[in-house]
C-alpha cells in the first residue's frame, strides 16, 4: 500500500484491507461539517473556495436556467450548490443545498472498493480517496448511496470532496467553511454540531417550518456532514435520498458470495484430491489382457434400447 | 568422400504420421492410435485456456483482496483492471469458435441416455458399464454447455462492469452478482475438468496435446466412439494384439 496518505492521521478503515493503521493509542472526535440549508443564500463562495484551495481546473458554468452552477458534481468540481424552487403552502421556496461527499460513518464507496488503500476513513471520520491506488473500476459509484464519486475523463480516477483533510489535519477549517459569509456552514466536532443543528431545527419550527429536521441518516450510521433541512419531511426536494444505505448487493457480494466462492472452489479442489486418493487413476492395468476392465459388449440387437 | 555413393540407405524420415493426419482430420485410426482432436480443436482449446487463465489471474486480485499478491504477475492492480476486460473479450470470442467447433459432437445422440446425478456418481466411482458411450459422455456434454453458457454470462455482465457509469446502479449490482456466481461455478468446474483430463484419466491429456489417444484408452472411456471409428466391437481383440499361443 502506498504511503502518501497523511501520516499525521490514523486510518480507521482502508478499502480492501483487513484493517486500517489504527494504533489504538489515540482517539479523535469525529469532525463534522454543518450545513444549514435555510440560511444559504446561494452566493457560491464555497464553490470558488473549493476550486481554489484544491487547485481544481476552472470549469465553465453550464447554464440550466436556474441559480445552479452546473448540472452535477464532477471529478474537478467537488462542491455544488444545488438549486430548486417549489411552491410550498402557497409560498415560493428556493431550496439551496450544498452537494458534496457526505463522509458516511459506513462508507459504501470504501466497502465496494477493491483496491487496497484507495479509499480510507481517517480516525476523525473523514473519508478520503488516494488516487495513487485507485484503479478506476467505478465500484465506489455503485456503493455510494449519494451518487458522489466522479471519475476523471482520461485517467478514470475517482475524485470527490476530501473535507479538506490537508487543512483539517493542521488545525484549519475546510476552505468552503472559511469562505461562507452567512454562517450557514460551520466546522467542529460532530457532537457539537448535532447539538447546534437541533437548536436550529427547534428555532425553524418556531418560525413555522413544522417539518424542519436534521439530516443525519442512520442507514449509513450517520454522516459526518450534518444538514439542517427546513422541509425535513421531503429530503428528495434537496436531492437527498430518503433512506440511504449501502446497496444490499454490495454487502452481499463482498461479505457472502466471494468468501463462499473461495470455499466452493477450494472444496472442488480438495474433492478432486480425495477422489484421486480413493479411486486412483482410471486406466486399464494389472493384467496382460488388454480387455481387462473394459465392460463387455452386448449383442448388437440389444444396443441402445431405452 | 565421393559424391556418387549409392550404397547409403535413404535417411529415415522423422515424420509422425498421427500428427500429419491430425492436422486436419480427427476420428481416424493411425496404427494403434486414434486421432481424437484435430489441430484446430486443440489450438482453440489452448487459446481459450490461455485467455481464461489471463482473465483469472487479473480478475482474482480485483475480486477479493486475498488474491492481491497475484496482481504482481502483470505489474499491479491498475494493469489488472486494464488487462482483465480485454482478456475477457478475447476469451469470449475464442469461446464462440470453440462452441462452433465442438457443437456438432455435443448434440445428444438419438437413444442416448443422459446420466443424471446417479450416472455421474457411478462414473466417478468407475462403476459405469455403459457400452455405447460416444465420443463425449454425458458429463462432458454437460460441461460443454455449462461453460459455453458461463462464458456468455461472464461476457455480458463483464461489459456492464467494464463501463459501469453507463448503467443504472441496480443493473451493476445484478451484473456483479451474476459475474461472481458464474465465475465460481466456472472455476469449480475447471478444477474438475483439469483433474479428470490429467491425473484421473491417464492418456487424456495427450489427446489435447498430440491429438491422439490409444485404442485401449478409447475402448475403456468411449467404447461407442471406438466402435464407430474402428468398426470393431470394443470387446473384440484387435488383430495386431492377437498373439499365437506359445508352442507346447
Amino acid at each position: 500500500m502506498a504511503t502518501n496518505t497523511l501520516q499525521t492521521l490514523e486510518i480507521r478503515r482502508s478499502s480492501a484491507s483487513a484493517h486500517g493503521t489504527l494504533s489504538g493509542m489515540r482517539t479523535l472526535p469525529t469532525v463534522s461539517k454543518y450545513i444549514d440549508t435555510s440560511t444559504c443564500i446561494g452566493c457560491k463562495a464555497c464553490e470558488v473556495a473549493c476550486q481554489q484551495w484544491n487547485d481544481l481546473p476552472p470549469l465553465a458554468n453550464e447554464q440550466l436556467g436556474t441559480y445552479q452552477t452546473r448540472p452535477t458534481l464532477d471529478a474537478g468540481f467537488w462542491n455544488l450548490i444545488r438549486f430548486d424552487e417549489r411552491e410550498v403552502d402557497g409560498g415560493l421556496m428556493w431550496l439551496l443545498r450544498k452537494d458534496q461527499c457526505m463522509h458516511c460513518a459506513e462508507p459504501g464507496c470504501l466497502e465496494a472498493c477493491p483496491a487496497p488503500g484507495a479509499i480510507v476513513q481517517y480516525e476523525n471520520g473523514i473519508v478520503d480517496v488516494n488516487q495513487d491506488n485507485c484503479i478506476a473500476c467505478g465500484y465506489c459509484s455503485t456503493g455510494c448511496p449519494f451518487d458522489v464519486p466522479r471519475f476523471h475523463k482520461t485517467t478514470g480516477k475517482m475524485a470527490k470532496c476530501t473535507l479538506c483533510i490537508d487543512r483539517v489535519s493542521v488545525g484549519l477549517e475546510p476552505a468552503c467553511i472559511k469562505a461562507c459569509p452567512t454562517g450557514c456552514l460551520k466546522f467542529g466536532t460532530k457532537d457539537d454540531l448535532v447539538a447546534l443543528a437541533r437548536g436550529r431545527v427547534s428555532h425553524l419550527k418556531e418560525l413555522g417550518f413544522a417539518n424542519a429536521a436534521v439530516y443525519d441518516p442512520q442507514g449509513v450510521s450517520g454522516t459526518t456532514v450534518v444538514t439542517v433541512l427546513a422541509h425535513g419531511d421531503h429530503p428528495e426536494w434537496y436531492g437527498l435520498p430518503r433512506d440511504p444505505h449501502v446497496p444490499l448487493g454490495v454487502r452481499f457480494w463482498k461479505s457472502v458470495v466471494r468468501p463462499l466462492g473461495v470455499l466452493a472452489i477450494a472444496g472442488a479442489f480438495f474433492a478432486a484430491v480425495g477422489h484421486y486418493l480413493s479411486f486412483g487413476p482410471k486406466e486399464v492395468r494389472g493384467s496382460s489382457d488388454p480387455d481387462a476392465n473394459i465392460p463387455p459388449m452386448p449383442p448388437p440387437d440389444e444396443r441402445r434400447t431405452p | 568422400v565421393s559424391a556418387t555413393r549409392t550404397d547409403v540407405p535413404p535417411r529415415p524420415r522423422a515424420i509422425d504420421e498421427a500428427l500429419v493426419v491430425g492436422r486436419d482430420r480427427e476420428d481416424v485410426v493411425v496404427g494403434d492410435e486414434i486421432v481424437r482432436h484435430r489441430l484446430a480443436s486443440r489450438s482453440v482449446h489452448w487459446a481459450v485456456a490461455l485467455t481464461f487463465f489471463l482473465s483469472l489471474f487479473t480478475g482474482l486480485p480485483i475480486w477479493l483482496p486475498y488474491f492481491h499478491f497475484l496482481s504482481g504477475l502483470v505489474g499491479g492492480l491498475q494493469v489488472c483492471r486494464w488487462v482483465h476486460p480485454w482478456a475477457g473479450v478475447a476469451f469470449a470470442i475464442l469461446s464462440v469458435f470453440q462452441f462452433i467447433i465442438w457443437i456438432g459432437d455435443m448434440r445428444s445422440v438419438p437413444g442416448e441416455k443422459s446420466w443424471g446425478a446417479s450416472g455421474m456418481i457411478r462414473y466417478l466411482r468407475y462403476e459405469n458399464d455403459e457400452t455405447d458411450v460416444g465420443k463425449y459422455n454425458s458429463g462432458q456434454k454437460l460441461f460443454f454447455f455449462a461453460v459455453s453458457l458461463g462464458a456468455l454470462v461472464l461476457f455480458l455482465t463483464g461489459l456492464v462492469m467494464w463501463f459501469p457509469l453507463t448503467f443504472p446502479v441496480i443493473v451493476r449490482e445484478i451484473a456483479i452478482l451474476l459475474h461472481d456466481a458464474s465465475f465460481i461455478a466456472f472455476a469449480a468446474a475447471i478444477v474438475w475438468h483439469i483433474y479428470l483430463g490429467t491425473a484421473a484419466e491417464p492418456g487424456t491429456f495427450g489427446s489435447m496435446v498430440r491429438g491422439t489417444v490409444t485404442t485401449t484408452w478409447a475402448r475403456l472411456h468411449h467404447p461407442g466412439w471406438y466402435r464407430e471409428v474402428t468398426g470393431r466391437a470394443p470387446r473384440e481383440v484387435p488383430p495386431r494384439a492377437r498373439r499365437e499361443p506359445p508352442p507346447p
